[in-house]
């Protein structure tokens, strides 16, 4: 009986939509007093959160703080065949669901991958996640003020990855050519320190073949310059690939700030301007290839983190330095009608106004502190605002602007890449040069990337992920 | 036609069809309602505006004259979408300026409205809808579908029940069974039939989330597991449409047999005026034009499931 995934990955998701508010997946996922992943500062010193190396060591063969099976949920399939196999019944037949862990018949299915989608279950229940803290939740409860957001989670292909320091065998290094996060499956030996280190939850055992697999990032396609396949794929045109210059030698300090809501600001710091005559002539000293640079250069990740500082890495305060960044949703203006708030005439509404609690958002993106949240989404607004009385009013209404620092030729620019979002804009990517990522090669076909049941050797079964 | 015939070769076979176009294949078939068409076939379409032309007495040939020549054909479409070619069947245009929208050559090419005064009306002025008092746009209250009085009836006298208004409206994936009923889209939602309930009204009969239930009424049954969510108001049950009983469906307790899907307990009440037809803008077939049909007025009897059955066993018997 197989799953919609490789035997060995049947729970695993390395990309998935989660509903907020709600715990996600797995369970309470958000929670690192739960699950001590990323890092934690011991004494002005950065050390994973699950412990230092000694402490992995001792806990090596009773790992405390490995999430199991029913932290994700029973994988199920249902026997359909039961529908097709042309037998009779006193009653038309339904295919019922089976474990496909036990490949017994189960009662009730109780969890799934996306188990709370569209705000499904309680709200006492959802409401438990970590980013409602410091907020007065109750309210949000009600019919009248709910608020739903989705959230795309993948692996974050950290600047400072604890999966990569976590690992006993050393198997999971960081690329150098473009950062993509992988692990070497002949090296891996199946600890799962990565799965407890990582504070997204992004790594995933695979028991049939007992090693550890994540995201690829699509590796092969980012090779020849192609956008990964989550990205190409997305209906919604809302994920953007660059190259984003940092300095290196930086990244200890930046993720040791005490202070976790300067952390973000820091992360901020590590990047370089590649319009910077002086950082360019430094990188082409370093050897970085001239692709690379003008990919820099055009960059639409570096203008919405940087330039126009309108995305945010998602829980900076796990220190990990997460190179996956997300734009806060706008969202509706909480009783519009009743306040007569509505933006006309170039007024913006306040965000503070917006459904979705600025604090729940900076909990997300900011380590709680709202200013740089708050900012982002005034900037939108504007810019709303500013194109709306351009294309609608046929009037070019500047005062919308003025309190965020944007120009109406970045105002223009910002629209031209958030909101046409075209496909050359929104995937800037270098072809990499082979002879700069040489280490590339002995990576090929390795688990995680094939189909056809990774690297077991089971045969492929049904296209469809039918039994 | 000719151009049909060298497109899809002619019939060799005895008898009627020889020497017409053959629609032999499914690729064949396509090619012919193309070519017909006046949206993929750019002659078709000046034809048919020089057609209307001459009921309206103006010229609306340069709505498709730069296209005139463009026929879209299978293998277009194969390939990738095209823009189709603007024609009288539509009200709107397909053009650079403006994006589509209805009743747009109705306004800016005067073309009389599909009505007897040839302009916007809200006014219906047949006998039936004048005999109905809805000649003019009016409220009407839910009718009563009397689908729940008979049913209640077969509840136990210790089942906590609710009588509630269900709705079925779209799920956010798609309409219908499409996608929405394979393992992955599954795996990534409740696994099979869910019906949406307010954790208020949830509370009042002890349901719990993930609960099995049973819906029904004197229309059908259906059987699911609820979801409970404060997104849904009080008083509404939603089943989104349409979630196959033929995945993760136990019998239901009512008859012991397997419950439908929505449409089992959701009935549409035709009435008269929806059987006008044949009139001024009445005059298509059966379909919610005019007046609402009554399928939103249907309410149900929802409790808990007392006992999962499956009756999966194969049987001989007929």
């Amino acid at each position: 009986m197989s799953g919609p995934h490789a035997k060995g990955m049947e729970y695993a998701w390395f990309n998935n939509v989660e509903t907020k508010p709600g715990i996600g997946y797995p369970d309470d996922w958000e929670n690192q007093e739960k699950w001590k992943g990323g890092w934690k500062l011991d004494k002005e010193k950065l050390a994973p959160r699950m412990g230092n190396k000694t402490g992995i060591m001792k806990n090596i063969f009773a790992n405390p703080n490995m999430p199991l099976i029913d932290d994700y949920y029973e994988p199920f399939t249902f026997n359909y065949s039961i529908l097709h196999k042309g037998s009779r019944f006193k009653t038309p037949p339904s295919a019922r669901p089976y474990s496909i862990l036990t490949g017994k018949p189960m009662e009730k299915i109780e969890k799934s991958a996306n188990w709370e989608d569209n705000l499904g279950g309680t709200f006492e229940k959802r409401s438990r996640e970590k980013n409602f803290d410091n907020v007065q939740k109750e309210i949000y409860g009600e019919f009248e003020n709910s608020f739903m957001m989705y959230i795309p989670r993948l692996c974050e292909h950290c600047l400072n990855p604890t999966c990569v320091a976590a690992c006993p065998s050393g198997a999971i290094y960081k690329r150098e050519e473009d950062g993509i996060v992988l692990i070497d499956q002949s090296r891996c030996r199946g600890w799962r320190q990565c799965v407890s280190a990582c504070p997204y939850k992004k790594i995933y055992f695979n028991w049939e073949t007992q090693k550890s697999e994540k995201c690829t990032f699509c590796y092969p396609k980012i090779e020849v310059g192609e956008p990964t396949i989550c990205s190409e794929s997305c209906v919604g045109r809302i994920r953007y690939i660059g190259v984003i210059l940092y300095d290196a030698d930086k990244i200890l300090e930046s993720a040791s700030n005490k202070n976790e809501q300067d952390i973000y600001g820091e992360q901020l710091g590590l990047f370089l301007n590649p319009n910077d005559q002086e950082i360019e002539n430094e990188a082409k000293k370093q050897g970085i290839p001239f692709n690379v640079l003008e990919a820099a250069k055009n960059s639409p990740v570096y203008k919405m983190a940087i330039d126009w500082k309108v995305a945010f890495p998602l829980h900076p305060e796990y220190r990990t330095l997460p190179m996956v960044w997300y734009v806060p949703p706008l969202s509706p203006v909480v009783h519009a009608a009743d306040s007569g708030k509505i933006g006309v005439n170039g007024m913006l509404p306040d965000v503070e106004d917006l459904r979705i609690p600025t604090k729940y958002l900076a909990n997300m993106f900011t380590a709680g502190d709202e200013k740089p949240v708050k900012d982002a989404l005034k900037r939108m607004l504007a810019m709303r605002a500013y194109m709306r009385s351009k294309t609608v009013d046929n009037e070019l209404n500047v005062s919308v602007l003025e309190q965020t620092g944007l120009t109406p030729e970045e105002t223009e620019k910002m629209y031209e890449l958030m909101a046409i979002a075209n496909y050359n804009d929104r995937f800037v990517i270098p072809t990499s040069h082979r002879e700069y990522a040489k280490d590339a090669f002995g990576y090929k076909a390795s688990c995680g990337f094939s189909d056809n049941g990774g690297c077991s050797d089971e045969k492929f079964k049904n296209l469809f992920g039918g039994m | 036609m000719a151009f049909l015939k060298l497109l899809n070769k002619t019939s060799e076979n005895e008898g009627e069809t020889k020497g017409l176009a053959r629609i032999e294949t499914d690729i064949q078939a396509a090619e012919t309602i193309l070519v017909l068409a006046p949206e993929t076939n750019g002659k078709v379409a000046i034809k048919a505006w020089e057609a209307l032309s001459k009921t309206t007495g103006r010229n609306h040939k340069h709505l498709a004259e730069a296209r005139e020549d463009e026929k879209i054909r299978f293998r277009d479409l194969q390939a990738q979408p095209r823009k189709i070619i603007t024609s009288p069947i539509w009200s709107g245009v397909d053009s650079e300026e403006v994006s589509y929208n209805a009743g747009y050559t109705n306004v800016h090419e005067l073309i009389p409205w599909r009505t007897l005064t040839g302009r916007q009306t809200t006014y219906q002025d047949h006998p039936w809808m004048v005999a109905f008092g809805e000649n003019m746009v009016c409220y009407k209250p839910p009718i009563n579908t009397k689908s729940v009085q008979e049913a209640m009836s077969k509840l136990n006298k210790s089942d906590e029940y609710l009588v509630i208004n269900m709705m079925t409206p779209h799920n956010k994936w798609t309409i219908h069974s499409s996608w929405s009923d394979n393992l992955l889209m599954l795996t990534l939602g409740r696994g099979g039939p869910v019906v949406w309930m307010s954790e208020k009204d949830a509370a009042k009969i002890n349901l719990k989330d993930n609960d099995w239930v049973e819906v029904f009424n004197s229309n059908g049954a259906t059987v699911a597991r609820l979801i409970v969510s404060q997104r849904v108001p009080e008083n509404a049950l939603i089943m989104y449409h349409n979630q196959e009983r033929t995945v993760n469906m136990p019998v239901n307790q009512i008859n012991g047999n397997r419950g439908g899907v929505h449409n089992s307990v959701e009935r549409i009440a035709l009435k008269p005026t929806h059987m006008i037809g044949g009139y001024a803008q009445l005059s298509y077939g059966f379909n919610y034009y005019g007046t609402i049909g009554s399928n939103r007025d249907e309410f149900v009897i929802i409790r808990k499931l007392s006992k999962v059955e499956w009756k999966d066993e194969a049987s001989d018997e007929n």
